[in-house]
């Protein structure tokens, strides 16, 4: 306003108070006039505290609505509040909300339960199921023995159950709600026996002290059962003959939770009347039937093959067949060392398996048998040993013999044998081998003495010579004693060599003088006349076989008489044929 | 058919058991007092126009109220008080029960049955108490479990109680 104007004002005379706040406010209501009602509403609409309550109850809603589109603040700005109140109405009286969530809370639980286990459970099962529990194996011995399925006998062990009768009874009084039973199932008055189990119930909680909530769940008598399920307004009692599995309780729960779920009006508001609940019957039902469903289930379940059992025998028989083939290879190489060890000339000091192969150390003699020889029969493949041997000299009777036999190489007429330490040669040999025997003998290890007397010396019959006189063919007198005792060895020889043939070769000899062709003559002759002599004299030799030679060497050189004399003479010889 | 599960009180020996014994149907023997505490017991009344089955919990007679099993009260649609006319302890321990199942389960239909009514000669309660009970608006029954006298009014009296109720 122009400050010429307000001057102007002030200017006029003084006007009434009181008539002036009239005029200005009648002023106002005519310049202002329908603005001025308005502005009142508006003003009672910022500042009345009820009218506001109106309003915003008015838009709350579309405006939750529309910001819960917009972003997520109002969640976090109610979230404290929210779990505030809920705490709250919890801790002042958990029963409404126990009430409202049981119908969700036992699914829920059970799912993700379910979810979180399914595997351990299942393999658990499996183990259970499969294991070598002591039940299992009387189990398989009695489907062994009765000749009957293994499913069978377990079935009739563990799955022979039935779900006699249902109780559903009012929670608060004890008052039986309905009741089924399977059929011919002797039932006693069920109004009496549903006010007794909600009695034992009460007396087991009081008298036991359980905490809080906890209930009573199953009794068990003999072969029967009563499973108790509790609801907030009814319990279920399930009486079962026979071992109920695990799966009825999830059945009988659900079961229980459903009647919850439609007859809750009817469970809160019960006085008496049962009538209401003739309709749960057959939800009721449900649970005897399904004792059968899953006896059933189960049937199949362990009647059939699975693939963990299929594995298993399998490995069973792999691991049977390899064990019988360890076993067996075992045993062979066992008995190949046990052989080995008996065997002499041989000491075993360590024998084993290593990297797939056999393996024997020890010492060996040389004269003991072949070890690889020794493998033929039992078994053992071969080029699956590695022997590693060092040579010794076993001193047992048997390889000092042995080791005698192969050193002295006794002829054909010889026996050896050995006794502590002593070697005795029997037979007949010539003089030469007698004197290498006395020599070497006692070097050989293990023999400490020689017996050679009964060892008949070849030399008293090829050493002593029969005379001749000068160009004669008969023998010189005075050699009876010699032809005697010639006779006698001989005779001894012979019984000595027994069936073994021996021949006796009697050589003709004559001295220098004369002529040659006078020479054969004398020295056949002379040869002959010995063996004339001899043949009738020696009846014991039944095969006698005498050889008459004239020869035309001379037995020593011709330095005098003595050596002409001892030239005309015979001489004899034991020939023994070594390969008889 | 309605059902209704009613309560019999009464301390140690007044009668109770006997009071049922030989006017409802029993499944369960007496021994289940001594173990359990409680025996259940069935009693089906006809009424006018209808039927009633009380599902009667016998409960263990008790020396005092505190031995009493509050969970055995609960549920409870009415009660019968038992005492012995014969002892005067008997009703004063029936009114300490009776408040306690107030406490408990709040007020239900209930009688005063004073038993042992074939030795009306005995009795010690007198005629002033009883009344004092009337006044105060109690039912008082008497009833003989041995002469069977009162017995059968008794359990149709309260189940009338009940059907109202």
């Amino acid at each position: 306003m122009p400050m010429s104007d307000t001057k102007g004002i002030s200017d006029y005379p003084k006007p009434d108070p009181a008539s002036d706040d009239e005029t200005v406010a009648e002023l106002r209501s005519l310049l202002l006039g329908q603005a001025e009602l308005q502005l009142a509403e508006v003003h009672e609409r910022l500042f009345d505290p009820h009218r506001q309550l109106k309003e915003i109850s008015n838009v709350l809603p579309d405006a939750i609505a529309v910001r819960s589109r917009q972003d997520d603040e109002l969640t976090t700005a109610l979230s404290p509040t929210v779990s505030a109140a809920l705490e709250r109405s919890v801790r002042k009286n958990p029963q409404p909300i126990v009430d409202a969530i049981f119908p969700i809370m036992g699914p829920a639980i059970r799912k993700a339960i379910a979810t979180a286990l399914g595997g351990m459970v299942q393999s658990f099962n499996q183990t259970l199921n499969y294991s070598m529990t002591t039940r299992g194996l009387r189990w398989r011995w009695e489907a062994l023995k009765t000749g009957r399925p293994f499913a069978e006998v377990v079935l009739l062990h563990t799955l022979l159950y039935r779900v006699e009768q249902i109780f559903l009874i009012h929670k608060e009084t004890g008052l039986l709600l309905r009741h089924v039973a399977a059929p011919n199932v002797a039932v006693q008055d069920t109004d009496m026996v549903s006010g007794m189990l909600t009695a034992i119930q009460d007396f087991v909680r009081d008298s036991f002290q359980t905490s809080r909530g906890d209930q009573l769940e199953t009794l068990q008598v003999g072969d029967l059962t009563v499973w108790i399920e509790q609801g907030p307004e009814a319990i279920l009692a399930a009486v079962i003959r026979g071992n109920a599995p695990q799966e009825l309780r999830p059945i009988l729960q659900d079961i229980l939770e459903r009647i919850h779920l439609q007859f809750g009006t009817s469970l809160t508001e019960f006085t008496g009347d049962a009538a209401a609940f003739v309709a749960t019957e057959p939800l009721l039902e449900e649970g005897l039937q399904s004792s059968y469903d899953t006896a059933q289930h189960v049937r199949k379940s362990s009647g059939k093959i699975n693939p963990f059992t299929v594995t298993a025998a399998i490995v069973l028989l792999v691991f049977l067949v390899w064990g019988f083939f360890w076993l067996r290879d075992r045993q062979r190489w066992n008995s190949y060392i046990e052989k080995l060890r008996n065997e002499p000339g041989f000491v075993i000091t360590d024998s084993g398996k290593q990297g797939g192969k056999y393996f024997v150390s020890g010492l060996r003699d040389p004269l003991s048998r072949d070890p690889t020889a020794l493998l033929q029969g039992t078994g053992v493949d071969a080029n699956s040993v590695v022997a590693n041997w060092q040579s010794f000299q076993a001193l047992s009777p048997q390889f000092v013999l042995a080791r005698a036999q192969k050193n002295l190489e006794p002829p054909a007429g010889v026996k050896l044998t050995f006794n502590e330490g002593t070697l005795e040669a029997e037979g007949f040999a010539s003089h030469n081998w007698i004197l290498e025997v006395r020599r070497t003998a006692r070097l050989l290890p293990g023999i400490y003495r020689l017996r050679d007397d009964k060892l008949f010396d070849l030399e008293r019959i090829e050493d002593p010579l029969l005379l001749f006189d000068l160009d004669q063919v008969t023998l010189q007198s005075g050699q009876e004693d010699k032809l005697n005792r010639l006779v006698d060895d001989l005779n001894h020889l012979r019984q000595l060599a027994g069936v073994r043939p021996v021949r006796l070769e009697i050589t003709g000899h004559t001295d220098g003088s004369g002529t040659e062709m006078r020479n054969d003559k004398l020295s056949q002759g002379r040869a002959d006349t010995v063996a004339a002599t001899l043949r009738p004299r020696l009846t014991s030799w039944s095969n006698l076989t005498i050889i008459s030679l004239g020869t035309k060497e001379k037995l020593r050189m011709e330095m005098n008489d003595v050596d002409r004399a001892t030239n005309r003479s015979v001489k004899m010889k034991v020939i023994v044929d070594d390969n008889h | 058919m309605i059902q209704k599960k009613v309560c019999m009180l009464g301390t140690f020996a007044v009668g109770k058991t006997s009071l049922v014994r030989r006017f409802v149907e029993s499944i369960y023997s007496d021994k289940y007092h001594t173990t359990v505490g409680v025996k259940i017991d069935k009693k089906v009344v006809q009424l006018a126009n209808s039927e009633l089955t009380l599902i009667l919990w016998d409960i263990e007679g008790s020396q005092t109220e505190n031995d009493l099993r509050k969970s055995y009260l609960r549920g409870a649609a009415g009660y019968l008080l038992v005492i012995d006319g014969t002892r005067q302890d008997t009703l004063y321990q029936a009114l300490a029960l009776h408040n306690r199942v107030i406490d408990t389960i709040g007020a239900v239909p209930f009688l005063l049955l004073m038993n042992k009514a074939d030795l009306a000669s005995e009795w010690s309660i007198s005629e002033r108490e009883t009344t004092a009970l009337h006044d105060k608006g109690w039912e008082v029954m008497k009833t003989s479990a041995k002469t069977g006298l009162g017995v059968e009014d008794a359990f149709r009296t309260l189940a009338q109680k009940l059907a109202e109720a």
